[in-house]
């Protein structure tokens, strides 16, 4: 215990001798001497004018699985593609900017803005976002108008969604006196069209399509005023999901599922700032509602048309961090968070009994409360030294919960150095341990459970955590970056559940610059992650277990040249490999591998630009992808009785994309 | 064990190629250490020399330098705009005054970057005395801060577009040091962060928030409303660890499973349910029965996030 005592002795001496760390900021300036009004800036340049680059371009894939357009952001077949960046720059302080990416294929973006700088400015964006999962999902069971309609033979759809969003903003910014005034208002809506992955029960589980329609608009605005050491903030946003698909039914049975209900939320937020000196005191409330009234799908016994479902939430936080002088600062933050679910609660028929609540059930409305704190000091030791600590502390009560409250206390502990032969190391330790109220099943929502069950998000947890970093720079021309991480959960009063957890990994990144015009790159990356559960079929003690071992595999590298033909010809090559892999052994009575469950990815691209004058460049790429998923749970339409499944949805394919594009530079 | 030897190995092997090699560094102040740099500087700004032409005395000798010249393709060399350092003390409004520089360029300057031996809080100290607004109000008390990331770190502003303000290129700054969320991008299933389609900073504030996390919004659900609404409800009947927390199921930042779920189904559900006959039974092979085949508890349990269902208590439908 000597060398602690000794360090912080240390610490204390070299900071009461040390003097406050130095502010270059330009309001604290010793102007006295200067006359800004001789500045001509005559060797400036001048940018006033039109400057930017439009790109024009062709592409085409070629590939047997819809899923491939998530890499080659666009399906099979021929796209025409428009990517632009253009800037216009009045000498009297307005400007435009207009940029334009990948418009015409499957994720796209615009975005227009324009005014005086410093001044208003209003903007125009557009947005597509597309998620491909499958193209040949097969089921019985098909949605049209409102009704889910079967077929005796399974039929194949595309299971893929897509956002279109348009948005629009303004604001405004004007000095008063010595205050800044800031005002912006921002409006959004998108629209979610496609279909995604459900299942049914009807009266055996049925896997369909789910149809996706829906709208969501969004409104933010807000205003701030600063000063030379303050700013306070007042904001606002709305937000308003509207589903076009109320309730599927049957073609025998009315409303057998309801999809997500309309609804809202807003929250307005009050924030400010004070600076003293070196000291920051910063503080957050606000206040919000999510609102759902959405009409209820009417069954026997339903005891309301609309319910009233209504969540208050409350947050603040308060934050302080000083720098006492140039070697320590002191930080600490007060965070509080509560959910208070002020809907109605009724009692509702259930098609299924359960032996204890029966055939009637009531909705349990849920609270939550977080109170969390955070103190942490920073030790500068020397310059190439420094040691920070902290102690985070988390207390969360919920209502109706096996558990209603816990408690997590973490202590951690960083260290940097950057003295050793140009290299800079990071060290990182923390421990933690979640422990909290008494355990019990809760009457209202699990008294079924095994009593020897401890749900992981509410059970005792040890963590201990270890990350070290590690960058180098050997020679001028390269650069290293290794990182290692070392993360162990051990559930100490676990019998049912999730009982240990251990996940590490290493990632290393090497970029060079072999010479001016010859840059590249490689990575390399793995992590394990090891978990164990027990279960029990006999209502008692564990009588099974599960051990699972994830393993993912990262490699990449490439790389550019652009000294070819006179500099007019580049050269570029990436490729990357990635392998996700989890393996399952179930343990009851023998052990049993679970089958195949992992993905891989090989990707590859090579392009060459070509620089036909100062303005004019010509891009030729070729982009390769070779994908394989499987998962063992996948199988047949009905393979297994009484149950219809999608398919097999694996994925395995090679799929090509070629592309060429002409670019005009405009200065 | 033999994975913890290789990276054990790793690391020794990498830390002696460290000790084995160094690098020279250019300024002709560098043989300062970073106090006494700071000392110097510090002085210097207190006594305000600043040249008699701004920009004009350091372009005398700067010119020829193409990054010293991009500075007036961005913002910050706009001297239309009337809060730009142009439109002020110019050059010297960030790299603080000429003093006597000028004379042989061997006094030290205010510099940036990772080349500069200046710490970081001295630094950002010049960014943020214009900096002041409500999009880093909480600049103060972030990790980045504390771990004390500079500005200059992340931002360029000596060209016509900072890359970390380009959407197509921000992920690839924050990646530089957040490797294993750069790994992540990778796994079987992510958020579409590999190709550029989201951003970091669609959910993360790296200037802080005051918020969890460096968040956006003030909470983890309230972040993953504000794209997937049709979670947010609340519904009839809630789930939980749904309401609770998204991320005591899925982690955002991908992962090795389908649907970014920490673990598999059924695995991952009877980590939570284990009642008599029904969810405790073991699935011992995954394609055999509806506990395991096909979507596994989630053939029956589909509405996972909430029903609004009346009778759908189970989240069944």
């Amino acid at each position: 215990m000597k060398y602690p005592l000794n360090l912080i002795t240390l610490a204390l001496i070299s900071a009461s001798t040390s003097v406050i760390a130095a502010d270059f900021s330009v309001n604290k300036a010793n102007t006295t001497r200067v006359n800004t009004d001789k500045y001509q800036c005559k060797r400036c340049a001048d940018t006033s004018g039109y400057r930017g680059n439009v790109e024009l371009g062709a592409v085409y894939n070629d590939s047997d699985d819809i899923h491939s357009a998530n890499a080659f952001n666009s399906e099979d077949g021929s796209n025409a593609v428009l990517n632009a960046d253009v800037q216009y720059r009045a000498k009297e302080g307005y400007q435009a900017k207009a940029q334009a990416i990948n418009l015409g294929l499957a994720n796209s973006s615009a975005h227009l803005e324009a005014g005086k700088v410093g001044s208003y400015q209003a903007e125009l964006d557009y947005r597509q976002l597309s998620q491909y999962q499958h193209g040949d999902a097969k089921s019985n069971l098909w949605y049209a108008d409102g009704t889910l309609t079967s077929s005796a033979a399974v039929q194949t759809q595309e299971l893929s969604l897509k956002r279109q969003q348009i948005g629009m903003g303004l604001s405004a910014q004007q000095q008063f006196g010595e205050q800044d005034y800031q005002v912006f208002a921002r409006y959004s809506q998108e629209d979610k069209t496609g279909y995604k992955a459900s299942s049914f029960v009807s009266p055996r589980p049925t896997n369909f399509g789910l149809p996706v329609d829906a709208k969501t608009d969004k409104l933010s605005s807000g205003l701030s005023i600063s000063g030379q050491n303050w700013l306070t903030s007042l904001n606002y946003q709305y937000s308003e999901y509207d589903n076009q698909i109320d309730s599927l039914s049957l073609t025998h049975l009315d409303d057998v599922y309801a999809p997500a209900p309309d609804n809202s939320a807003y929250q307005i937020s009050l924030a400010g700032q004070y600076l003293l000196n070196r000291t920051a005191i910063s503080t957050q409330l606000s206040q919000g509602r999510m609102i759902q009234d959405a009409a209820v799908i009417q069954t026997t016994g339903t005891p309301i048309k609309n319910w009233d479902g209504q969540v208050d939430t409350t947050d603040g936080k308060l934050a302080i961090t000083s720098m006492l002088n140039n070697r320590l600062r002191v930080s600490g933050s007060v965070n509080y968070a509560k959910r208070d679910n002020k809907s109605s609660s009724w009692e509702f028929a259930q098609f299924e009994s359960d032996g204890i609540s029966g055939a009637f059930k009531q909705n349990v409305l849920i609270d939550t409360e977080k109170l969390a704190y955070k103190i942490n000091a920073s030790y500068r030791i020397n310059s190439d030294y420094r040691l920070q600590a902290g102690f985070d502390h988390k207390a969360l009560e919920r209502s109706y919960s096996d558990r209603e409250q816990t408690n997590e206390s973490t202590v951690w502990t960083k260290l940097n150095i950057k003295s050793i032969a140009n290299s800079k190391f990071k060290l990182k330790a923390s421990f933690s341990q979640r422990d909290g109220s008494q355990y019990q099943a809760s009457s209202l929502t699990s008294s079924i459970e095994n009593p020897l069950l401890r749900k992981f998000y509410l059970a005792d947890r040890d963590r201990t955590a270890f990350e070290a970093k590690f960058n180098h720079a050997p020679a001028d021309w390269i650069n290293v970056n290794l990182t290692g991480r070392y993360a162990e959960d051990d559930y100490s009063d676990t019998t049912l559940g999730l009982t240990s957890s251990e996940d590490y990994s290493y990632n290393l990144n090497i970029d060079m610059q072999f010479a001016e015009k010859l840059s590249g790159y490689a990575f390399a990356g793995q992590q394990w992650i090891a978990s164990k559960q027990n279960g029990s079929q006999s209502f008692s003690a564990a009588d099974w277990s599960v051990n699972v071992d994830d393993e993912f595999i990262n490699l990449g590298a490439g790389m550019d040249y652009s000294g070819l033909m006179q500099d007019k010809l580049s050269l570029g090559l990436d490729y990357l490999f990635a392998n996700s892999n989890s393996d399952k052994q179930v343990v009851y009575t023998t052990t049993q591998p679970q089958g195949d469950y992992y993905s891989y990815r090989h990707s590859a691209e090579l392009y060459a630009k070509y620089k036909v004058s100062e303005q004019l460049g010509v891009k030729l790429g070729y982009q390769y992808e070779r994908y394989y998923d499987t998962d063992n749970a996948q199988v047949d339409v009905d393979a297994i009785n009484g149950l219809t499944t999608f398919g097999k949805l694996n994925h395995n394919y090679n799929a090509h994309q070629v592309m060429l594009s002409f670019s005009y530079q405009l200065r | 064990m033999m994975n913890k030897f290789i990276i054990t190995t790793l690391l020794f092997r990498i830390f002696a190629f460290a000790c084995l090699s160094l690098s020279v560094q250019a300024a002709p102040w560098n043989h300062l250490t970073g106090e006494q740099l700071e000392e110097q500087l510090a002085e210097k700004f207190a006594q305000g020399k600043y040249s008699n032409k701004g920009a004009d005395s350091c372009l005398m000798c700067h010119k020829k330098n193409a990054t010293v010249m991009a500075l007036f393709d961005g913002v910050h060399g706009n001297i239309s705009q009337p809060d730009s350092p142009m439109a002020g003390l110019q050059c010297e409004a960030c790299h603080g005054p000429l003093g006597k520089h000028n004379k042989g360029g061997k006094e030290p300057m205010i510099a940036f970057g990772k080349d500069s031996k200046l710490d970081a809080a001295s630094q950002n100290s010049t960014c943020l005395g214009c900096h002041n607004d409500p999009k880093q109000m909480a600049w103060h008390s972030s990790s980045h801060n504390l771990d004390e990331v500079a500005c200059a770190d992340c931002h360029q502003i000596h060209t016509a577009k900072d890359p970390v303000m380009n959407k197509l290129t921000v992920n690839d700054t924050c990646t530089n040091c957040h490797a294993e969320e750069k790994a992540a991008m990778n796994k079987r299933s992510s958020h579409p962060m590999q190709w550029n389609q989201m951003t970091c900073i669609d959910c993360h504030n790296p200037h802080g928030s005051m918020g969890e996390s460096s968040l956006n919004q003030l909470t983890v659900n309230d972040t993953c409303y504000s794209c997937h609404a049709e979670k947010r409800g609340p519904f009839l009947w809630e789930h939980a660890p749904v309401t609770e927390n998204c991320v005591n199921c899925h982690n955002p930042h991908g992962s090795v499973n389908k649907s970014m779920l920490n673990s598999r189904t059924p695995q991952l559900c009877q980590q939570c349910h284990m009642d008599d006959g029904h969810a405790s039974r073991v699935v011992s092979q995954p394609g055999q029965d509806a506990f395991g085949g096909g979507n596994s508890c989630l053939n029956c349990h589909s509405q996972i996030h909430g029903s609004n269902h009346p009778a759908g208590s189970k989240l069944q439908r």
